[in-house]
């Protein structure tokens, strides 16, 4: 088993190009897609920022001109009246060519300025269009940040005293309304998605390794010359389910240390739920606990991917075997980046789902002994039946002969 | 020593398989009854056109796969219950076993040496003995993938060789390679034989089997036809050379169907 697990190993780390396609380069497209996403984001959020939202005012009162002009807003008004010109302003808004339409009652400054009580209360309509991102933006600040300001205005020329009517504040001045614990709230951060990357990454990168390693030596003919050799097949399948573990092992780390190393310049500073910028750091038994699992999360992979890979006689048949089991712990991965509220115990019995999920536990120091013990026991026994049923397969005639 | 009592193979015929071959029985009968023997210091050659079963006959010698019936000793181990102890005894080399082609002659070499328990000194003495005569040497430190077909194939032979095996089991030894390496293989198999070494070829080369063979056992549909020396077969069938004794042979299988 040792000179198999050595020749597997020696394939991957005694090659450069072997070194870079499967440690380096991955690293490298999750930075540069992260990157460039994160940059977009920020390009169009500052692009949104810098737009003069074009606004039509239909019967736009002095007033309400006179708090635009007090205020920097970057937007560019134009008057319009009601029907025809309201109706064409509607179609410009679902074009995108114009941003918000802000419509009055026709005399407004009259209405608020002799208003008795009983009397009707005016209504500003507003029309957006939130599709469009400009008009989402100019909805945002004019309709629900300026006309709540202009309203409080308004009143305040009513009334004199409009603290008067202000009952009571909330957190006008309390900076300190933000009670948490930072490293759990980073690790919640981080919780989310790295428990999504490492069991992705991991099943990816042993995949194709696996695939070839099995089902390619096969194809090739290269599996026939180990079986003739005088060691026992069982030997053959522990090696390469080993190596196979070593080798995406190795690679969920340097996926996960390049993560958390790169994440900051990727992001451009991640918040999560943090109310600081974030602050991760590890403690000694939540790393212990990380990399017990992730031998198991290794082990219970690359089992399921020779064991899948030994049935097939090509790379072509093994990838479209593999690919449902693929898609299994995408959406496993998926769901727990989802998943509110705290897993009960019964969730830790379901495998692959209770390796993220106990990956979210340790990093938010919310998984219990009993948790853990479950996932990381149930994840090696899934493995060791996986390695059962290898090794029964290596000695079928049927399965080996291709 | 080899002994074959009874030899049966067969393989259960997928649809897929059924319609290529044209059959509607979804058994086929690759070996039927083969019974042979081979002793040391001899070179045993089964001869026979493609699909007659001599590759599945070395495959099952090799312990690749299974006999259905029937029994095979080597070296007085039964090869479906000391499969190990047949591997160690055999040096075995078909046209369906390649070598990874992202190492080097050199590593090839020294990983099967290793895992025939061979130690680093006795792994570069066979490597003394074998890479000269096959002249490796000059490509010993090429990609498998970087070398010629015959280049590929004498790697393939030394790296089979290497633990210096009682029993050398080959099939179609000299396919693919060029005239002078396959008289380069054929000598040193010859050598093998006079080293006290048992040897079996398969082969349908009839000029190899002559020149090559002490006895030849002929296989046609799975089933052995005859057996002997040069001598003996064209004695037996009243023809000049091999040739016209395998096809004397073969008519009278095909008179039998």
């Amino acid at each position: 088993m040792r000179e198999i697990l050595r020749k597997e190993l020696t394939r991957v780390f005694g090659d450069k190009k072997m070194i870079f396609s499967t440690f380096i380069l991955p690293v490298l497209i999750m930075f540069v897609i992260m990157s460039i996403v994160s940059s977009l984001a920020k390009n169009m959020a500052n692009d949104i920022d810098s737009h003069t939202s074009k606004v039509f005012l239909v019967h736009g009162p002095n007033s309400y001109k006179s708090y635009l002009e007090s205020k920097d807003y970057f937007i560019e008004t134009t008057d319009i009246e009601s029907g025809e010109e309201m109706e064409a302003a509607k179609k410009k808004i679902l074009s995108g060519d114009v941003d918000l339409i802000i419509e009055f009652p026709e005399d407004f400054d009259q209405q608020i300025e002799n208003y008795q009580k009983g009397d009707e209360i005016p209504q500003i309509k507003t029309y957006y269009n939130p599709s469009e991102d400009y008009s989402s933006a100019a909805f945002e600040k004019l309709s629900n940040e300026g006309l709540a300001e202009y309203r409080t205005m308004l009143l305040g020329n009513r009334i004199d005293d409009v603290a008067s009517l202000t009952v009571f504040t909330v957190n006008s001045d309390n900076e300190e309304m933000v009670i948490q614990d930072e490293q759990k709230a980073s690790g919640k951060a981080v919780g989310m998605m790295l428990p999504y990357f490492v069991t992705i990454l991991l099943f990816a990168g042993a995949m194709s390794l696996g695939i070839d390693m099995v089902a390619g030596e096969k194809e090739r003919g290269t599996m026939a010359s180990l079986l003739v050799a005088p060691i026992k097949r069982k030997s053959i399948a522990l090696g390469k389910i080993f190596s196979l573990m070593i080798i995406s092992g190795v690679s969920s780390l340097v996926y996960v240390f390049a993560m958390i190393v790169l994440s900051p310049m990727m992001f451009g500073g991640m918040r999560g739920g943090s109310s600081t910028e974030m602050q991760f750091m590890l403690l000694p038994s939540q790393i212990i606990m990380l990399l017990l699992l992730l031998i198991a999360i290794a082990f219970l992979y690359s089992s399921i991917i020779v064991l899948i890979s030994v049935f097939a006689r090509s790379i072509k048949e093994a990838s479209s075997y593999i690919m449902p089991a693929y898609m299994i712990v995408l959406i496993v991965g998926l769901m727990s980046m989802f998943t509110t509220g705290t897993p009960g115990n019964k969730s830790y019995f379901i495998p692959v789902y209770n390796n993220t999920l106990a990956i979210q536990g340790i990093l938010t120091q919310e998984i219990s002994p009993l948790q853990y013990g479950v996932t990381l026991g149930g994840t090696l026994i899934l493995g060791g039946v996986c390695i059962g049923l290898i090794v029964k397969a290596f000695q079928s005639e049927k399965i080996m002969s291709t | 020593m080899i002994r074959v009592e009874n030899l049966t193979k067969k393989f259960k015929l997928n649809k897929k398989q059924m319609l290529e071959m044209k059959t509607k029985d979804p058994i086929k009968v690759a070996v039927n009854h083969l019974s042979f023997q081979a002793k040391p210091g001899e070179i045993y050659g089964l001869l026979g056109p493609n699909g007659a079963g001599k590759t599945t006959t070395l495959r099952c010698l090799a312990t690749l796969i299974k006999p259905t019936e029937g029994e095979i000793y080597v070296n007085d181990y039964e090869v479906q219950k000391n499969p190990e102890e047949v591997r160690s005894s055999i040096g075995f080399l078909t046209n369906e076993i390649k070598m990874d082609e992202q190492f080097d002659v050199d590593y090839m070499f020294r990983f099967f040496g290793r895992l025939h328990k061979l130690s680093e000194e006795q792994i570069e003495v066979r490597k003394r003995e074998l890479f000269p005569y096959f002249g490796i040497d000059e490509f010993s430190r090429k990609k498998i993938k970087e070398l010629s077909t015959g280049m590929k194939q004498k790697a393939a032979i030394a790296v089979s060789l290497v633990h210096d095996p009682d029993i050398i089991i080959f099939d179609e030894p000299t396919n693919g390679l060029d005239i002078i390496t396959a008289r380069n293989v054929t000598d040193y198999l010859k050598g093998l034989k006079e080293k006290g070494k048992l040897i079996i070829i398969s082969t349908h080369i009839m000029s190899e089997a002559e020149k090559l063979c002490d006895r030849i056992g002929i296989v046609i549909d799975g089933q052995k036809v005859a057996e002997g020396t040069l001598e003996e077969l064209l004695r037996a069938t009243g023809s000049k050379d091999l040739e016209d004794a395998f096809f004397e042979l073969y008519k009278d299988a095909r008179k039998g169907e």
